[in-house]
């Protein structure tokens, strides 16, 4: 039942969480708005745990990241000083939590996208009147996804297995390495889209606007509900930020 | 003989699909032994395997006397070379020139040798005109020989070679014959393909495949 809602209904949820955790600045509403998107993403069940496996390789770098938006803010106490340098501050320290509560919001939003059939998600697009063009483009898109993927996989195993320790090489090196990886990608991917408009063009396959669908989506009183529950709880996320905190 | 991959018990399945079904195999150094059978029997998840790309569910595969498990994928890099079936995946630099020099590139090795072991095989696979094209603009042949060439720069023990055959001309099959067969005086080789004609021209050994399980395995 829950994984049935609309995907239009996700969207405009996915939509109200990335747009709070852009427009909030502080650290507790964002905190917030990330901890309603965790309940939210583990009622429609999405996969948490392959998000947490998929993002372990960049972890460190969001680390980094906040790290360093702690450290050049310059502004507000000094919390931590080294030979009478402020290394950090609680300016410093707000921006950088604020940060990565930002990323794990984006990536929330993921997962509950994520929960969606691709299918209706395009056809949630369209009855939205989103060009068809560009639903196409999305659909055709999510489909060369996991194709992609197996290639970059299978670059970055190609590279190891000319005896490069990835890990082992100084930075600069690693950086090359990955363009290494996704340049060949991409030159694929060009090539395989010129192949494929080639081949749905001699299907006589045109991207028209009006055209029927053997899927149409309704809403059902599920979806009225969980839109009624988004618009209210946005509007009190917004009041809290404005007049109480 | 000269025992190089040992696979013991090997159970495998990708996307809870049974693929190999207690492998029990052994390969040799001095020796061209060939994996034949249908689609879909598992020749290249075997190839994958011994590779380290694949990880089995049971089972162990020893390289020399240490257990794939215990070893990275570069450390099995540096011993065997693998061939994907399709050459595609495994060029990855803009030139041909970069592609075989890469390996050396990032072993730090001198300049000048890069560039003569680099010019002595693109004399060998006929590449000397492509040195500085574009790898994205290469023939299939042409890919599937570069791709071969860059293994080799490598300085393998052992080669698992998965449909070299598969676009190559009768003229290029001819090249790449006359190349394994000096090959294998130096290093151990399994070509896995479906060119019957082939695999009975190279091998000392054939091992036939069918449903994931080793039906067949005699001399040739």
């Amino acid at each position: 039942m829950i994984k049935k809602i609309d995907p239009r209904v996700k969207l405009l949820i996915v939509m109200c969480i990335s747009s709070l955790g852009l427009v909030f600045t502080k650290v507790s509403m964002l905190l917030t708005v990330f901890l309603i998107g965790l309940l939210i993403s583990r009622v429609l069940k999405a996969d948490l745990l392959m998000l947490l496996k998929r993002i372990r390789i960049i972890l460190y770098l969001f680390v980094v990241l906040v790290v360093i938006q702690s450290i050049f803010i310059r502004s507000g106490d000094s919390l931590v000083s080294l030979g009478g340098i402020t290394v950090l501050t609680t300016e410093g320290l707000g921006r950088g939590l604020a940060y990565l509560m930002r990323v794990l919001i984006i990536l929330i939003s993921g997962t509950i996208i994520a929960t969606c059939d691709m299918r209706r998600l395009i056809q949630g697009l369209v009855q939205m009147k989103l060009p068809y063009d560009f639903a196409f483009m999305t659909s055709i898109g999510v489909k060369f996804l996991p194709l992609l993927m197996e290639e970059l996989k299978d670059t970055l195993t190609a590279i190891q297995l000319r005896g490069i320790d990835i890990n082992s090489l100084p930075v600069k090196q690693r950086i090359e390495i990955i363009s290494y990886i996704f340049t060949p990608v991409f030159v694929g991917a060009m090539s395989k889209a010129k192949k494929l408009s080639l081949s749905v063009e001699c299907r006589g396959f045109r991207a028209f606007d009006n055209r029927t669908s053997i899927l149409t989506l309704k809403f059902s009183t599920v979806d009225y509900f969980a839109l009624t529950i988004t618009f209210l709880l946005t509007a009190a996320l917004i009041a809290a930020n404005q007049y109480f905190i | 003989m000269n025992d190089f991959i040992r696979i013991e018990k090997l159970f495998c399945s990708l996307n809870n699909i049974q693929v190999l079904r207690n492998i029990n195999l052994t390969l040799y150094k001095n020796e061209f032994a060939s994996v034949v059978g249908p689609n879909g029997s598992g020749k290249t998840t075997l190839g994958k395997i011994a590779t380290g790309i694949i990880k089995q569910d049971s089972g162990d595969v020893f390289i020399g006397d240490k257990n794939t498990r215990d070893l990275s994928l570069p450390e099995i890099g540096r011993k065997i070379g693998y061939l994907f079936q399709n050459p595609d995946r495994q060029i990855f630099a803009p030139t041909v020139f970069e592609e075989l020099s890469f390996a050396l590139k990032y072993k730090k090795t001198p300049s000048a040798i890069i560039e003569q072991r680099v010019n002595e095989i693109l004399d060998t696979f006929e590449l000397n005109q492509l040195k500085n094209a574009s790898t994205y603009s290469l023939s299939q042949g042409e890919k599937q020989r570069l791709a071969i060439g860059a293994i080799l720069l490598n300085d393998p023990e052992y080669l698992i070679l998965d449909e070299p055959t598969t676009g190559l001309d009768p003229k290029r099959k001819n090249e790449l014959s006359k190349l394994l067969s000096i090959l294998v005086n130096h290093v151990g080789i399994l070509l896995i393909s479906h060119d019957k004609a082939f695999v009975l021209k190279h091998s000392h050994r054939i091992i036939e495949l069918y449903d994931g399980s080793i039906i067949n395995d005699k001399k040739n």
